[in-house]
């Protein structure tokens, strides 16, 4: 250690360091402009210049590039020094009057005008960029010629293939005499290229060292090695010197990790389709014609532009947008991907929806479609609405070409509307809707894996058994498995986890640890002790808010007993050394003022229990999310706002007391509702998983629906595979069948429910700890098209069973006709059955496999083969199946004469009426769920307005309720065809057995509890709570019958509850009145 | 009057609006300093009364966002 004399002041650096260093440790500001942290100093501005004392005389150096000695003094403030340090400003102004950082300098240093002749330059000769660019490993530039000749410049004062274009010797310059256009015009031969964001689709740039995207999980930056400098130079690692904890590494290689596993799931996704190909689209060349996934980053709050709508070419906020559907899918001409996409339909109507929402102008939206594939759950509502309510345009129309407009950042569009009229319309933006696609990476992957894809490139699977691939143990789940949205791969993802543990049953629970307890320290009636540990969290806090200050202010603060301040507060050791001091300090609440608790309270709480305390006796102050990082600008705000925040976490922590978790026993058993296909599917992947299942059924035999269907679409017999499951179902001993069985009641919840059965007149108590329902729906039986009035009339299922039971007669219809829709997507029922036209088109091609000379028509509204079931619709075009479309006000009209059966129906492409003489009608009738009430009620599960139950989440929780222990699966959730019933069914039973295989809740602390003393009995709590945690105590009940009680398994802690009750009789632990009200009032003192 | 700046008391939902308001620290946003948030575990917790006691502490403005 050196030990000299700073302003008078003795400060200590170490060997080597220069004055400059050591003044920033005790910080002491020095001006500067040709100082680097990561570059070696070369004192070529002299604005750093200090007075050196050397014990005898005074002299002048320059602070940065002088190294300590023992005994020195320095002063940086004379008025000699600072006399200089004008002079140098003045000088260097006279050289670079209109640069705006000497300027500004000048201002400070009380300079009007420079006393000497001005120049006309830009470079103050810092040597900045020369030197960085040596560090780099490149030297591509440097300080050339002599005296007042001196410039910055490259061999020869020729464009060099040296320069790489990396840019960072513009990125230092500290008066923007280099900048990036100078590179790419006097400095580089090459071409220098922005990094593209790729989860900005390339619309912005990124750096070299990111992190892919604000959610990123681990959320730490990483080095792009094919655009990182230093693995093309083997210089730079200028990162290294600003990293505060040497994180950085740049020896690290990619390692091989072999692991052994049981089961592999393959879930590596899709990627958009590319339309740079189609040049008729002009995606390619024009920035206002972008796809789908790009205008998803420009309508995101975290995208490039902030989530303002505006074009990339002028950032101008269009008028106009059209979105071409169909941009890479159900395409062969100009693409390869025959197959519907599934999933553009939908999110191009979501777009120009929340697009409508976003604009407050009066926005165009126009999509062109050629059919509208709105076959998800609740889907053909948000169409309708998004057609009747938002004024979005939907136009059947396949968009030829694209015109960009001369001197315009404009789209020409052409295109032929309905009735054959030749439209031209200009729109400021086009939106690509481009379909999805496996990537070649992916493709090879499954050939190495050795698994069959289908034509698509998408795994081959079955419909019996979804998720497995053609390699056994190697099972599927997401877009590799066909086209999908959200909620179906979510099912997909629970089934492949299903398929997989029911391989691995075995070796559950074998690798698992268990976690030391330490013995909790009852801290009750104590008095409380605070200790409060202030992050600096490196400098993303300490950079803005003055950490020592908030340290000291806490410690002013009532009960605070201990408070420090630690680098990175969530570091194992910081952790370790956190518990020592609660323990050591005796401490009985903790507060961690830092980062989120949404990330960081569970790491913490570790800690507490690791301390023997309670973990709910801890409270976060969040002064890095909140503060630092959004108040950058203003330091003294920021801290002002640390104080306040951790304030009002010490308030709350006075208050704050240990909650308890209580633990509940989960009964073993599980209960299927419904002996259809999925509720055998579940049953059967519960009972293989080991756990006792009972399958109710209200028929006298199983398998639901499925009895009646011929073939699956991909030309399965579904007979012979329903009647092979029913035997496993019926012979599996896991496995009771109840049959010709009805719920009678249902007592209980999540765990331990008691359900009473009655069958054959006698009733049978069942224990079990979860519940699905696998209700299933039923074909509507239409009252229209004259159905019932003539036996040549069926519906889909009838037209199935004359196949199942090879009808003779079938062979000798001369013309058959479909009619799509019926009791689908009308006022009555607004949904969408999702299986017909696939059905309809599977038995038309069986008709015309029967007699290829038969007349086969459709009559439909939008053909809604989705997926890979698009090949079906083409092979039944290629068949000679006609396809008539007819629109729902002016639907396609069925009379019987004289024994002969008409149908009149507007043709789309002639525009007129034509008639069709038919022997046999089918009817593509609606799915129609039960709409059990009765059952919904005993499981408080709600229904929507169709009758479907509604599940836990839309998106993220297809086969589960809100209400916990309770699962869905089947045609009760929506229509479906049988391998997605199947998928679900799996599914239902995967996230059963995550409850199941815990065999023991713990429930959380933080939950409503009631004082039935206060309670007035009137049911709000009973009936705003969406988990049916609330209950009323028995009426006969010894103490408080009829009061309210709260099921803390149920609760999720919410307080809806406590903020409806009028009597002020439910208190949220954890969140109570007392807590906020002391947050907010100790929020509002004045600092 | 023109110095003159709300003091803000928000009350966010830990869902959604908290996490939201951690993700604009994440993105960098920057806003003025005048906000403080009281994190409630869904906006279903808050009670009028939340909102009164702050004005009556000398907040000049209430935010509730869930």
């Amino acid at each position: 250690m050196v030990t000299f004399k700073l302003n008078g002041k003795t400060v200590q650096g170490e060997e080597g360091q220069y004055i400059l260093q050591v003044a920033e440790k005790y910080g002491v500001d020095i001006p500067t402009l040709c100082h680097h942290k990561a570059l070696e100093p070369a004192g070529m501005c002299r604005l750093c210049t200090v007075e050196l004392f050397d014990g005898r005389r005074s002299r002048f150096v320059t602070s940065c590039n002088y190294p300590i000695w023992e005994g020195m003094e320095i002063n940086t403030d004379t008025e000699e020094v600072i006399k200089g340090r004008k002079l140098i400003v003045e000088m260097l102004l006279a050289r670079c009057p209109d640069v705006t950082l000497l300027q500004d300098l000048a201002k400070e240093y009380g300079i009007d005008s420079p006393r000497f002749k001005t120049e006309d330059n830009d470079c103050i000769l810092c040597g900045l960029c020369t030197r960085m660019c040596e560090k780099i490993g490149n030297n591509a530039i440097s300080l050339t010629g002599r005296g007042v000749e001196m410039k910055v410049d490259t061999p020869f004062q020729a464009q060099t293939d040296f320069c790489m274009a990396c840019g960072a010797c513009a990125s230092v310059c500290p008066t923007g005499h280099i900048t990036l256009e100078k590179i790419k015009a006097e400095i580089t031969t090459q071409k220098p290229q922005l990094i593209k964001s790729e989860y900005d689709m390339g619309l912005c740039g990124r750096k070299p060292i990111y992190v892919p995207y604000a959610q990123a999980v681990p959320n730490t930056p990483a080095i792009d090695r094919d655009v990182c400098i230093h693995f093309k130079t083997d210089g730079c690692k200028v990162c290294t010197e600003f990293c505060g904890v040497n994180a950085i590494d740049h020896s690290m290689k990619d390692e091989i990790i072999e692991v052994n596993v049981g089961s592999i799931i393959l879930a590596p996704g899709f990627e958009p389709f590319d339309p740079s190909g189609l040049d008729n689209y002009s995606y390619a060349d024009h920035p206002n014609v972008i796809t789908a996934m790009e205008y998803e980053r420009i309508l995101s709050a975290s995208g490039p532009t902030e989530g303002h709508l505006v074009r990339a070419s002028d950032h101008k906020e269009p008028e106009k947008i059209a979105w071409f559907q169909c941009v890479g899918s159900r395409d062969m001409n100009k693409c390869d991907n025959s197959y519907c996409s599934s999933v553009c339909c939908m999110y191009a109507i979501k777009e120009a929806v929340i697009s409508k929402e976003h604009a407050d102008y009066d926005l165009d939206c126009a999509v062109f479609y050629m059919d509208m594939r709105t076959h998800g759950k609740d889907f053909e509502r948000f169409y309708n609405s998004a057609k009747d309510e938002h004024g979005v345009r939907f136009l059947r129309s396949r968009v030829h070409t694209v015109n960009p407009i001369k001197d315009s950042d404009d789209l020409e569009v052409r295109y032929v509307a309905e009735d054959g009229e030749i439209i031209t319309e200009v729109f400021d933006m086009i939106v690509l809707s481009v379909g999805l696609q496996t990537s070649p990476e992916t493709i090879q992957l499954a050939d190495k894996l050795g698994i069959e894809l289908t034509e698509g490139n998408f795994t081959k699977t079955s419909t019996f058994e979804p998720v497995a691939t053609s390699k056994e143990g190697i099972f599927v789940c997401g877009a590799f498995q066909g086209p999908r949205d959200i909620p179906q791969a979510v099912v997909d993802s629970s089934a492949a986890a299903a398929a997989a543990g029911m391989m691995l049953k075995e070796a559950r629970n074998t690798a698992t640890t268990e976690k030391e307890v330490v013995p909790e320290i009852n801290v009750t009636g104590e008095r409380p002790r605070i200790g409060v540990f202030v992050c600096r969290c490196g400098i993303n806090i300490a950079g803005v808010v003055d950490v020592p200050a908030v340290r000291d202010y806490v410690s002013t603060l009532p009960f605070v007993e201990y408070v420090d301040d630690n680098l990175y507060s969530c570091s194992q050791d910081t952790q370790e050394a956190m518990a020592g001091i609660i323990k050591k300090e005796k401490l009985n609440r903790v507060i961690v003022a830092a980062c989120t608790p949404k990330t960081h309270e569970p790491l913490f709480q570790d800690t507490l229990l690791d301390a023997g305390l309670n973990k709910y006796l801890f409270e976060m102050a969040n002064i890095r999310n909140h503060d630092s990082w959004v108040h950058k600008d203003d330091p003294d705000a920021a801290t002002n706002k640390a104080k306040d925040l951790v304030r009002m976490a010490v308030a709350k922590a006075a208050l704050i007391q240990p909650l308890e978790e209580a633990e509940l026993q989960v009964n073993q058993t599980a209960l299927v509702i419904g002996g259809g296909i999925s509720g055998m599917i579940a049953a059967k992947n519960l009972a293989g998983q080991g756990y006792e299942t009972h399958l109710v059924e209200r028929e006298a035999e199983l398998g639901g629906q499925a009895k009646n269907i011929y073939k699956t679409s991909s030309g399965e017999d579904v007979q012979k595979n329903l009647s092979g499951l029913i035997d496993e179902t019926v012979k599996n001993d896991k496995i009771k069948v109840h049959l010709d069985a009805n719920l009678k009641d249902v007592e209980g919840f999540v765990g331990n429910f008691k359900t009473t059965l009655a069958s054959d007149g006698s009733d049978e108590t069942i224990e079990h700890g979860i519940a699905v329902m696998a209700t299933g729906a039923a074909g509507l039986k239409p009252d229209e098209y004259s159905y019932g009035k003539d036996a040549r009339i069926l519906t889909s299922l009838e037209l199935d069973r004359k196949f199942i039971e090879k009808d003779a007669s079938l062979k000798d219809v001369g013309s058959a006709v479909f009619i799509q829709c019926v009791g689908s997507r009308d006022t009555d029922r607004p949904y969408c059955s999702r299986v017909c036209c696939t059905h309809s088109i599977d038995n038309a091609l069986e008709l015309k496999k029967l007699n290829p000379d038969m007349n086969v028509y459709i009559l439909y509204r939008d053909i809604r083969t989705y997926g890979e079931k698009e090949y079906l619709y083409k092979k039944a075009r290629e068949a000679g199946v006609i396809f008539i479309r007819y629109s729902l006000d002016n639907k396609p009209v069925v009379t019987i004469e004289d024994g002969r059966m008409m149908i009149t129906a507007q043709d789309h492409v002639l525009g007129m009426p034509v008639k069709i003489e038919a022997d046999l009608i089918t009817l593509a009738s609606a799915i129609v769920p039960y709409k059990d009430e009765k059952l919904a009620q005993f499981f408080k599960v709600p229904l929507n307005e169709d009758g479907l139950f509604v599940e836990k989440h839309a998106k993220l929780g297809p086969s589960e309720f809100s209400t916990d222990g309770v699962f869905l699966c089947g045609l009760a959730h929506y229509p479906k065809p049988i391998d997605e019933a199947i998928a679900q069914g799996q599914a239902a039973a995967s996230r059963a057995i995550t409850l199941l295989a815990r065999e023991t809740i713990h429930t959380s602390g933080t939950v409503a509890k009631t004082n039935p003393a206060d309670c007035s009995a009137c049911g709000v709590c009973v009936s705003v709570c969406p988990y049916s945690a609330p209950s009323f105590i028995d009426a006969d009940a010894r103490m408080f019958p009829g009061k309210a009680q709260i099921n803390s398994v149920l609760c999720k802690g919410c307080g809806l509850c406590v903020a409806s009750c009028r009597s002020g009789a439910i208190a949220l632990q954890g969140f109570d009145n007392e807590q906020i009200f002391s947050q907010i009032s100790a929020l509002c003192e004045a600092v | 009057m023109s110095d003159w700046e709300p003091k803000i008391v928000s009350f966010l939902c830990n869902w959604c609006s908290y996490g939201a308001a951690d993700l604009a620290g994440v993105g960098r946003m920057q806003y003025p300093a005048n906000i403080r948030v009281v994190r409630i575990p869904c906006t279903g917790r808050m009670s009028p009364k939340f909102a009164l006691a702050a004005l009556r502490e000398g907040a000049d403005g209430v935010w509730v966002s869930g």
